[in-house]
């Protein structure tokens, strides 16, 4: 046995103090500005004014990749709140004035509340806050809005990345009267037809509510890039990708046979435009003629599953460069049996909004009617 | 009806008023079952397949784009009872185009995304020609009967 010595305390600085003196370089300090007007001095107006509107490379972060808006954030500049010069937008989102913009002024009589700002929970890596997130909005939602004013319908917003916990939120408020479907983002791991998903279509077929897909969330958080191609360049370019998210996720349905599965399942496509539909579903169709054998489970046409389970959104309308609309038009809704299967949708209070008094307007009567109102009363199965 | 579809194969006089003729295809041991042989006869090119012992004979004409159908790979029906589920019936009773994929069933000459409506024209020996559906606009092709007398496979076409 040896016996056990204590070391000596020594103080640190003497420690310090007997180490050589030599210069010392930082290769790494993190030095910031104060504010975005820090920047504008050195900006051309042109990206002052996008700064100001969408932030700078901080944004690019939080969006995924770093996407402006067309109007004043994105939202019609019209409806910015002139005694609020920090307004971004959201004053037009406030509930009392969205009801006197919308529904007293502009004639909606009922409106389908789908939200946006939770969108992206669906891209987020913390499950559990991303659902707390949604169950938090649709709790405000349902008491705020839908409880404030009986034109209210709600589509509540849950976490697609979480199937569980999605369909634990359906089956918490899907009986509410008021609660008419669901919104995931089309920005997802993978497309939505995957069985992963299945639990969503089971908790939505047991309480009767559609499912709608909206775009947003695409190469964001915990998304792939939201092409193949890469990641578009300007908000104009990545506006053309928006219906292929769509279509993916459309082909996916109709072929992993949700629609098989889940014989009452409505799905809504929000802000998809139609004038790609009719030309993707026959696409679709001819390509099951010689390949239905690899999926046997689609039994019918992939044509008839779309055109009895899938219903699109009007807005954004592409117009024809004919100007051709009661020709032209006509046609793109009558391929896609838009009397049974188009939604008018205004997306207010986007700067790219459909005014419903201004909508398909050369349309005759009977079909309009449809369109403005009766297919969404019948996919929503609003009485 | 469409103008689209194929002419008819007897070109000369009304189709019942002509008995088809048969035609030799070769000795019953050189098409063996699960076995096809592709001839020439009155112009025409058909496919004469052995299905288990059964012979059956196509017109080797795709109704979709004209490919050669009887060149296509012959396999079963791929069904299903749901999602997921993959089960194969009727081995050996179908034929997949070689260019586009569609299906027909031998045995009938329909096709079996669309069987009503879209199937090859039949050549009964004793009615000659039978009327081809086509009342969707989508052309057909022929299929012709097969028989075996003295070892021997016989093709009966009319005209």
């Amino acid at each position: 046995m040896t016996a056990i010595t204590t070391p000596t305390p020594t103080p640190a600085n003497s420690v310090l103090a007997t180490r050589p003196k030599f210069e010392i370089v930082d290769s790494d300090v993190h030095h910031g500005f104060r504010q975005n007007d820090d920047l504008y001095p050195y900006l051309s107006s042109v990206y002052r004014e996008r700064l100001a509107e969408y932030g700078g490379v901080s944004a690019v972060i939080g969006t995924g990749h770093g996407l402006y808006n067309g109007g004043a954030f994105g939202r019609r500049v019209d409806l910015l709140d002139p005694k609020d010069p920090g307004d971004r937008g959201t004053a037009a989102m406030n509930r009392d004035t969205l009801r006197h913009n919308l529904l007293d002024t502009s004639g909606v009589d009922l409106a389908i509340l789908t939200g946006a700002q939770l969108y992206g929970a669906s891209t987020m890596t913390d499950q559990t806050y991303a659902n707390a997130l949604c169950r938090a909005f649709n709790d405000y939602t349902l008491e705020h809005w839908v409880g404030a004013d009986s034109r209210f319908r709600a589509a509540i917003n849950v976490c697609s990345q979480d199937p569980q916990g999605a369909a634990a939120e359906i089956d918490r408020i899907g009986d509410n009267p008021a609660v008419v479907g669901i919104v995931m983002p089309c920005g997802s791991i993978r497309p939505y037809g995957h069985r992963s998903y299945h639990a969503i279509y089971e908790a939505c077929a047991r309480h009767d509510l559609a499912v709608c897909l909206h775009f947003g969330g695409e190469g964001s958080g915990i998304n792939p890039a939201p092409t193949a191609a890469g990641y578009p360049s300007y908000y104009i370019e990545a506006r053309q990708a928006r219906p292929s998210y769509y279509q993916v996720h459309l082909s996916s349905f109709v072929f992993e046979g949700v629609f098989e599965k889940f014989p009452t399942l409505r799905v809504v496509m929000l802000e998809s435009g139609f004038g790609w539909v009719a030309p993707y579903v026959w696409r679709m169709d001819t390509d099951w003629k010689g390949l239905r054998h690899q999926t046997p489970w689609v039994k019918r046409l992939p044509s008839e599953y779309v055109w009895e389970h899938v219903r699109f959104c009007c807005q954004p309308v592409d117009e024809p460069a004919t100007g051709d609309v009661r020709g032209d038009t006509r046609r793109l809704i009558d391929w896609m049996h838009g009397e049974r299967t188009l939604l008018f949708s205004s997306d207010y209070p986007h700067w790219d909004w459909e005014d419903p008094q201004q909508t398909l307007t050369s349309l005759p009567t009977a079909l309009r009617r449809r369109i403005m109102g009766g297919n969404a009363r019948e996919t929503y199965r609003i009485g | 009806m469409t103008s689209q579809q194929h002419p008819p194969a007897a070109a000369t006089g009304p189709a019942t008023s002509i008995a088809p003729t048969a035609h030799v295809v070769c000795p019953v041991d050189e098409l063996p079952p699960g076995e096809r042989k592709i001839v020439t006869v009155a112009g025409r090119s058909i496919g004469v397949f052995n299905v288990g012992g059964r012979y059956y004979a196509l017109r080797n004409a795709c109704p979709h784009r004209v490919a050669p159908l009887c060149e296509g790979r012959v396999r079963g029906l791929v069904v299903s009872n749901g999602p997921y589920d993959v089960r194969v019936e009727r081995e050996g009773e179908i034929v997949a185009c070689p260019w586009h994929g569609w299906e027909f069933d031998i045995t009938t000459g329909r096709s079996h995304f669309n069987p009503h409506r879209l199937r090859v024209k039949t050549y009964e020996v004793t009615v000659g020609m039978a009327t081809a559906c086509t009342d969707d606009g989508d052309p057909a092709v022929e299929t012709f009967t097969v028989t075996v007398k003295r070892n021997t496979v016989l093709l009966h076409v009319t005209g």
